[in-house]
């Protein structure tokens, strides 16, 4: 499927040159320098010549790199980008994004290869934990105190401690452990692909984030053409052994299930876990987990049940597009006047007021041939930024259920006529924010719980809501 | 660390001599220097400096037996796979080195030198990687990785000899037909045996046993996201139903990993079940619903993944139309930072997707596109208008027209241009309807500049001078240009010309007319031309001429005036290719949308195999609402009617999905009210308070915390 991976530094050097076909040449890396880095307009992240395809993708960073495939079959697209991203993920751990870090420790990258792909250029394994089990160096970057890896007995689930649930295991949960070769020293294969055995914490730790991004459109009359919330659901998880996690949203077929763990909301005892804006149950549209998520039960009883891998993960991601709690609202007023343009803004919060937005900041395009804007606003402070050909008006902390008003008109060059005005092509205003504790969906965790075989095993559970703004755009 | 850049060009004496000075020395130090060395003539066969390296043989074959560090180890197999693969002559020496390490204790050892044997292309390597393949399959008890490392690599050697890779592939057969090995073991053999199957067309299509593939896809939730994607690649065509409750039961197998977070699984579950419906008899609305919603959270990928997804969405809308997805067109709205690639599909899915329920919103958008700053968004904004008006019915053409219109005011010059060029094709499309707005489009005669936009507006004024009194004024605009322009509007001109001329023979068209034909044949250089004006001189001269019972004044007007047939935009690609490109979803192909073979060589057309429940034709396919759905959807398709709970302050709306919500319902009254204090003042200009209060700058800068 992969022929081979490139890596090349931003301006093109070659740094990383894997090759699984023996069919290929070196100078196949030459075609992609000048076909795709040294050409300025690249309109495609994917090129076809001939019968051989080159994948790119380019990692984040200011010296990104160019991560690239190459493959002469009719390869599945989405496994390459898929991979590339996953790879591009591992690098990232262990600080190899760099160029410099890069050419220095190569050797490591090469090592990484070896263990995700598999003969034949076929991704066996992209998941964090497993991999750094398998490679001699351990990623700067994971915050895990984990200690050595020693292997455990066979992990074996007796179905009395989950009695609580009333639920049956998922097969593959309690299925034993095989016996295994065991010249393979501590790496012996688990139950599951993603979780080595015989993790050990001193402590249990289990960070659940809720990250919401909220995308709007609103057009010239104040209806909306589009309003989304992209979330996902991120873990970080310290924990000892091979606990079963196992958690429930307010998602309406849930809520209808009516499950009676809907009760165990008393496990925070502190209310402030609770997102203000959450109500009743949400309309999820879809969701995706990560692998490590039982599907099948999620299918057949709503219920997110996993072995978690360790360390981060992005463990389900979702969709929610009806009955969105929008934080908050601009009312623009645009009117040219002559060669000059008058601005007046509302921006109105419209979460509960003991919560606060931080980081708030509402992009106001000026038309082209603006050298300066007068300015006057009730509050924060608002700049008129020429590189960017617009007023930024911005805040550190808005609180809630709060309005606000902008009054502004632009100074235009002389060469300004009522024409340019008329031509300017209004690009949308934008707004940027963060909010903590604030659902924008609604969405809420109900019941968070981990368990082991051990009945003593003890856990620390933190929740955690992050309402950001993705594009949350309005028209006038 | 190093003293010298690693990624640098060396001799190969440089690094002799490096690695000698740290050879003698047993020290901790000396081991790291060494790996240093190494790892310069690594980064030196990846810049291309074979014919250095390969002096440093003997130094490489020392360091296999002394050293016993796996990054050492995979450092001396990378040389020889390097060099073995631009210079096979020279890895024999290394051969004995390479076998050695088969025998090592280490599976990664192992595993290394495997792939070491099939990456060398001499036929002593690949003697004996064939020999070391054969005794790793028939061995017990092998561990898991090699086996599998074992079996994948035979993909590649069947490449190299096919015969020999044929005989080991009823054994491959074997481990999970009988399932021998672990899963992710038992997915690697039936992923060589598909992809063998796949690149020798000379073999019969793969077609695995009906309870082989079930036990198969039992495995599904046992394996990683990888196997899972594999088996539902490989079993596509491959596990054929041959009744209705097989494809009941396949289906309700893979349904969940339409959830999947990976792309490829998602995708490839989409493609298993999306193939499976060839056989079924009836699909559910439920299946459709999860279809949709699995394809639409896709949509939240990086880009890249997200352009394939909208690919993929093309070629579902081509062949299915909208009965496999029902999306919302706002997923195709397009954002201000989508990269451009992002922009043209979305453009595309707009188009394709647009009916007359959905024209509303799509055209203001599409309208809000046309006016971007980014012209070539702006210009193919207004050709998928266009595009639109031909493709729906009169009634949606003329909101179109409309929407065209209004642009049209908007006076950008390389809006008229693309305006005018699409008209043409509207008015082909719709001839009566429009006429009322030729005198508009007229109006923009002299600004047309482009050779497209010019042809389209001789051509309209053309087809309706008969609504123009003045049409000759406003085609001598391009006719007093003639020896100027492309040859495309020559010939625009040049036909248009003698079309007035037959239709109203006077005075001025005669003069238009002679003056063309004049120009076109002694002036211009362009052969086809000028045969052009010959042709239609001689037919005209013929009219005039006694021998004009050999051709009418009416059989000469039909000649070159007559009726043009009415153009039909065809969206739709060949049902078979369409058939094709759906086994491939996900893959490269479903970018392009080009039948495999088209642009790979040696790859089996994939096709559906026969089975007793095959519909002939997948128009057909039913679309049912059945409650009790045998594919436990039912929990999708129950939507509960919205209620708050407590909260009186929160304003919820029911927004049942297409009607039109407003931001004002959103609304709630503000409990602080901040209001506008002084007056405007000057953002930029002056300097900033800081410089001007150097106090407050101290403070500013001995704080310790930004807040």
């Amino acid at each position: 499927m992969i022929n081979a991976i490139f890596i090349y530094s931003t301006r093109g050097e070659l740094i990383v040159s894997k090759l699984f076909n023996n069919s290929l040449k070196r100078s196949i890396s030459d075609i992609f320098r000048i076909q795709v880095i040294n050409n300025l307009d690249v309109r495609s992240p994917i090129l076809t010549l001939g019968s051989t395809t080159f994948h790119h993708i380019r990692s984040n960073g200011s010296d990104s790199l160019w991560i690239v495939t190459v493959s002469r079959t009719n390869a599945n697209s989405g496994a390459i980008w898929e991979f590339l991203y996953k790879f591009n993920a591992i690098l990232d751990a262990y600080d190899l994004t760099k160029e410099e870090k890069l050419k220095e420790d190569f050797m490591i990258c090469y090592e990484i290869l070896d263990v995700v792909i598999g003969a034949g250029g076929i991704p066996m394994d992209t998941e964090l934990g497993s991999i750094a089990s398998k490679i001699s160096v351990k990623p700067p970057k994971s915050g895990g105190t984990s200690s050595e890896p020693k292997s455990s007995t066979v992990a074996n689930f007796p179905g009395s401690n989950l009695s609580t649930s009333n639920l049956s295991m998922p097969k593959f949960l309690t299925r034993n452990n095989r016996s295994m070769s065991q010249d393979l020293g501590t790496n012996y294969p688990s139950n599951f692909p993603w979780r080595p055995n015989g993790i050990k914490y001193k402590k249990n730790e289990v960070f659940l984030y809720v990250n919401e991004k909220i995308n709007i459109l609103v057009s010239r009359d104040g209806s909306i053409l589009k309003a989304y919330v992209d979330g996902t659901i991120d873990m970080t998880t310290h924990l000892s052994g091979t606990p079963i996690c196992q958690f429930g949203l307010n998602d309406s077929p849930s809520v209808e299930f009516g499950d009676s763990l809907w009760l165990d909301t008393q496990e925070f005892h502190n209310k402030k876990a609770v997102p203000k804006a959450a109500a009743g149950s949400v309309m999820l549209e879809d969701c995706k987990f990560h692998q490590c998520v039982s599907l099948d039960k999620f299918n057949k009883e709503r219920i997110i049940k996993f072995v978690p891998p360790d360390g981060n993960m992005e463990l389900m991601k979702y969709c929610v597009r009806d009955n969105l709690n929008l934080p908050f609202k601009i009312t623009p007023v645009v009117t040219p006047c002559g060669s000059t343009v008058e601005y007046r803004i509302t921006l109105k919060s419209l979460f509960p007021n003991k919560l606060s937005a931080k980081d708030v900041a509402l992009h106001i395009p000026v038309p082209p041939g603006t050298v300066d804007c007068k300015i006057n606003i009730s509050n924060g402070k608002c700049k008129f930024e020429s590189e960017e050909n617009a007023m930024v008006w911005r805040f550190n902390k808005y609180h809630g259920l709060t309005e606000n008003t902008l009054s502004a008109v632009t100074v235009p060059t002389s060469d300004t006529t009522q024409l340019t005005l008329q031509q300017w092509p209004r690009p949308p205003m934008s707004l940027g924010f963060e909010i903590m504790m604030f659902s924008n969906s609604g969405l809420v965790v109900r019941y968070f719980r981990v368990s082991d075989k051990d009945e003593k095993y003890r856990v620390v559970k933190w929740i955690k809501y992050i309402s950001k703004s993705g594009s949350y755009e309005v028209r006038y | 660390m190093s003293d010298q850049r690693i990624f640098a060009r060396y001799k190969a004496t440089e690094i002799r001599a490096e690695l000698q000075n740290f050879d003698a020395k047993r020290s901790k130090v000396s081991a790291t220097k060494r790996k240093v060395a190494l790892r310069k003539i690594i980064a030196n066969l990846k810049m291309g400096n074979y014919n250095e390296m390969v002096l440093l043989y003997p130094e490489m074959l020392k360091f296999w037996q002394v050293e016993d560090d796996l990054e050492v180890k995979r450092i001396c197999h990378e040389y020889v796979r390097t060099l073995g693969a631009a210079k096979p002559q020279s890895a024999k020496e290394a051969l004995g080195a390479v076998l050695g390490d088969l025998e090592n204790k280490n599976e990664e050892v192992q595993i290394m030198s495997l792939r070491t044997l099939s990456a060398v292309t001499s036929l002593e390597y690949i003697n004996e990687a064939f020999k070391a393949v054969g005794y790793v399959l028939a061995r017990r008890g092998v561990p898991q990785n090699l086996l599998k490392t074992a079996i994948l690599l035979l993909k590649y050697m069947d490449d190299l000899d096919h015969d020999r890779v044929s005989s080991t592939l009823d054994s491959l057969y074997d481990i999970f037909e009988r399932q021998l090995a672990s899963p992710t073991v038992q997915v690697a053999a039936l992923h060589t045996i598909y992809a063998i199957h796949e690149k020798n067309t000379d073999l019969k299509p793969l077609r695995l046993e009906l309870d082989v593939a079930m036990g198969l896809l039992d495995l599904l939730p046992q394996l990683n996201e990888w196997d899972k994607a594999m088996v539902l690649e490989s079993l596509t065509t491959s596990a054929v139903p041959q009744t209705h409750s097989d494809v009941c039961a396949m289906i309700e197998l893979v349904l969940p990993q339409l959830q999947h977070a990976n792309t490829y699984v998602a995708l490839n579950a989409f493609k298993f079940i999306a193939y499976l419906l060839n056989y079924a008899e009836h699909v559910n609305e439920g299946l459709i619903k999860r279809f949709s919603n699995s394809i639409v959270s896709l949509l939240n990928k990086p880009p890249e993944l997200e352009f394939l997804v909208l690919r993929n969405i093309i070629l579902l809308l081509l062949s299915r139309g909208a009965s496999l997805l029902k999306l919302d067109v706002s997923f195709f709205f397009i954002e201000y930072n989508d990269p451009i690639y992002i922009k043209d599909t979305k453009l595309e899915c707009l188009y394709l997707s647009a009916d007359h329920e959905t024209l509303p919103r799509i055209l203001e958008e599409l309208v809000q596109y046309a006016t971007d700053i980014d012209i070539q968004m702006s210009r193919k904004a207004i050709r998928a208008i266009g595009n639109l008006a031909v493709k729906l019915n009169e009634e949606a053409a003329h909101d179109c027209v409309d929407a065209l219109l209004d642009l049209l005011e908007f006076g950008v010059d390389y809006v008229v241009q693309e305006i005018i060029s699409v008209f043409r094709n509207i008015l082909r499309k719709h001839p009566k309807r429009f006429e009322s707005i030729i005198g508009e489009l007229v109006k923009h005669t002299e600004s047309v500049q482009e050779p497209e936009a010019k042809n389209a507006m001789i051509w309209i004024i053309t087809n309706y001078s008969y609504a123009l009194p003045n049409y000759l004024e406003f085609f001598q605009v391009f006719s007093s240009n003639l020896l100027e322009e492309t040859s495309d509007v020559q010939f625009s001109i040049l036909t248009s010309s003698v079309k007035f001329f037959i239709r109203n023979p006077n005075y001025q068209t005669e003069k238009i007319c002679i003056k063309a034909l004049k120009q076109c044949t002694e002036e211009i250089n362009n052969p086809d031309l000028r045969d052009r004006a010959f042709m239609y001189w001689r037919l005209l001269s013929l009219a005039q001429s006694p021998k004009s019972h050999l051709l009418s004044n009416d059989s000469m007007t039909k000649l070159i005036d007559g009726e043009l047939p009415a153009i039909q935009l065809s969206t739709k690609l060949d049902p078979v290719i369409l058939e094709e490109l759906e086994l491939n979803i996900g893959t490269i192909a479903s970018i392009y949308l080009k039948p495999v073979s088209q642009v790979f060589r040696n790859t089996r057309t994939k096709r559906l195999l026969p089975s007793p429940i095959l519909n002939p034709n997948k128009e057909n396919l039913k679309v049912i609402n059945d409650g009790s759905t045998n594919l436990n959807s039912g929990a999708f398709e129950r939507v509960p009617e919205w209620e708050t709970i407590g909260q009186s302050d929160d304003v919820s709306v029911a927004s049942p999905r297409r009607t039109k919500t407003m931001m004002n319902d959103y609304d709630k009254p503000a409990e602080k009210v901040n209001q506008l204090k002084g007056k405007r003042k000057s953002s930029s200009a002056g300097p900033s308070t800081l410089s001007r209060k150097p106090s407050m700058l101290v403070r500013k800068l001995s704080m310790k915390k930004p807040f």
